[in-house]
């Protein structure tokens, strides 16, 4: 490398003192400028977490989330050249190090991954979609999913309640968040673990729900016979209706 | 696209500038980091866009100036990018944005030195012979030298020259910085390689201190940067013109006006140059088309 390792240190400094704010000795400064760089590189930073997380920043009170934000600048290595990205990071960062348990606030984790989840699916690179049949029977063809669609498990239930409601009520929730297809618009909806289990099971194994009429019996207690039928029926029903099931496959 | 007057695509203004008649820039300049890898709507828009308009990239994350090495992942990727959205110009910054291998999403000075001087040159021939196409450099705004050993006069034209590049003139950074550490700035741009330049920025700032500006990108261009700008482009052979705006957008018509003015000094001065936008845009629909059937 042709770059001196006096000016690579020079260069550093600068950057250090971007990322934590602590003034170090850079040579050949205009006195009184260099805090508009610090100024300007962390409120891009802070702009970009800000606008990712607002169902946080309100939980957690904009005192308190500039710790955060903070704290993830000055010691976090930030390895995506894209900024939109950078939310995905900032929960990284956070979940890892168990901030949310350390300031007290254990729904921390969940909401901020539910609320990157959303730009993720909003923004995730188009998967291709099956050709589709607009008429069948939801029982005997194979279902054509709208391929957007993610679905998370979350201890607390922040997608259902405002945060401090959500963190006393520990368990195990799920939640399928897809893009639709029309409006490229993000939907939610809250899953019971059954239903996450018939439609975990239809997505990966592909084939016909009578297929899985047995096992979805024996799992949820149900025995298998009109009831279950038309709790199957109304279940694939909404999610035709929401466009996370859009028809049915050609064979 | 020589002697057109463009505008950064920024989401805010999205759909005002494919769907209304209030703005009618005649080229658009993409960042490529705030599209690329992304599906559903914006990939849509991004579609809408290409197909409407001609087509200008301006990177914000290479980081030429970084002692680190540079992300060929990423540059990977910029290519197809590139290629995919047949983009006329690729430009990017003369500054740094990584350190210790963190990014920071904002420019920083490069130390004007002989030793940074070649360490940036190596490193723009290694992205121009990836990226098959030349870089446009962009003199960027500054608050504060820093250990420098050169003037940045020296830097950059050096820089241009050895690296073989091509020179992305801001002007509003000129004023910028004429302003904030005090030196002429016609006799800058006088001195600049006005020859290897293949595209202007213009765009407006903010004065924070009595003697300091702010390249903010968020107000509208002043008149001693018109005048500054009309100067310049009498030196110059034609080459596209783009407005950059990246925040208060609460008055397009104002930004129209802004348009509007530029295009009214680059048809006093480059006459030869200009075809109608529609002309302009029709050629590069048909030349777009060929390139697909070929």
């Amino acid at each position: 490398m042709k770059l001196h390792k006096e000016t690579e240190q020079i260069q550093h400094l600068l950057g250090d003192y971007c990322r934590n704010g602590i003034e170090q000795d850079i040579p050949g400064l205009t006195p009184g400028r260099v805090h508009h760089y610090r100024r300007l590189v962390y409120n891009v930073v802070k702009g970009a977490m800000d606008t990712a997380f607002p169902i946080t920043l309100a939980a957690l009170g904009e005192e308190q989330w500039e710790e955060l934000v903070q704290d993830f600048f000055a010691n976090d290595f930030p390895q995506t050249p894209q900024i939109w990205k950078l939310p995905f990071e900032f929960y990284r960062f956070h979940a890892t190090r168990e901030t949310g348990q350390r300031i007290r606030q254990p729904y921390l984790e969940d909401l901020l991954y539910f609320e990157w989840i959303e730009i993720e699916v909003h923004t995730m690179p188009d998967r291709p979609y099956p050709q589709v049949l607009p008429h069948g029977n939801i029982f005997i063809d194979r279902l054509a999913f709208n391929p957007e669609f993610e679905i998370i498990r979350l201890d607390y239930p922040v997608h259902l309640y405002a945060a401090e409601k959500a963190s006393e009520m520990k368990g195990d929730y799920f939640v399928l968040i897809f893009r639709t297809p029309d409006s490229g618009k993000v939907q939610f909806l809250n899953l019971s673990g059954i239903n996450t289990y018939i439609l975990t099971r239809m997505v990966e194994e592909d084939v016909p729900l009578n297929q899985l009429k047995g096992d979805i019996a024996q799992v949820s207690g149900i025995e298998s016979g009109k009831y279950l039928d038309d709790a199957l029926e109304k279940f694939i029903g909404d999610l035709m209706e929401k466009q996370l099931i859009l028809g049915f496959l050609k064979e | 696209m020589e002697g057109q007057v463009g505008i950064g695509f920024r989401r805010d203004i999205s759909q005002e500038i494919l769907e209304s008649s209030v703005l009618t820039p005649d080229f658009l300049e993409f960042a490529p980091e705030n599209w690329m890898g992304m599906g559903g709507y914006w990939n849509r828009i991004r579609k809408e866009a290409v197909e409407k308009y001609p087509v200008t990239c301006h990177g914000l994350s290479l980081s030429l100036g970084s002692p680190e090495e540079l992300d060929w992942d990423f540059i990977r990727e910029l290519k197809i990018f590139l290629d995919e959205n047949q983009v006329s110009i690729f430009s990017e910054h003369l500054s740094y944005t990584k350190s210790r291998n963190a990014h920071l999403y904002d420019l920083l000075p490069i130390p004007f030195r002989q030793d940074a001087v070649d360490h940036v040159v190596d490193r723009i021939k290694q992205v121009q012979n990836f990226l098959e196409r030349p870089l446009a450099i962009e003199n960027v705004s500054y608050y504060t030298p820093v250990a420098a050993e050169m003037t940045e006069i020296e830097f950059v034209s050096e820089i241009v020259e050895k690296a073989e590049c091509k020179l992305l003139l801001d002007v509003n950074n000129v004023y910028v910085n004429a302003f904030n550490h005090g030196y002429d700035a016609r006799e800058f741009i006088g001195k600049m390689p006005l020859d290897k330049v293949e595209y202007i920025h213009m765009a407006g700032h903010e004065q924070v201190e009595p003697d300091l500006i702010i390249d903010t990108h968020g107000q509208p261009i002043i008149d001693p940067v018109y005048d500054l700008f009309e100067w310049t482009i009498q030196r110059m052979d034609p080459v596209p013109v783009l407005l950059e705006r990246d925040f208060n957008f609460n008055e397009l018509e104002e930004l129209q006006s802004e348009l509007t003015h530029l295009k009214s000094i680059v048809k006093k001065h480059w006459k030869a140059a200009p075809e109608s936008s529609e002309t302009k845009l029709l050629v590069a629909n048909k030349n777009r088309r060929s390139h697909e059937t070929a």
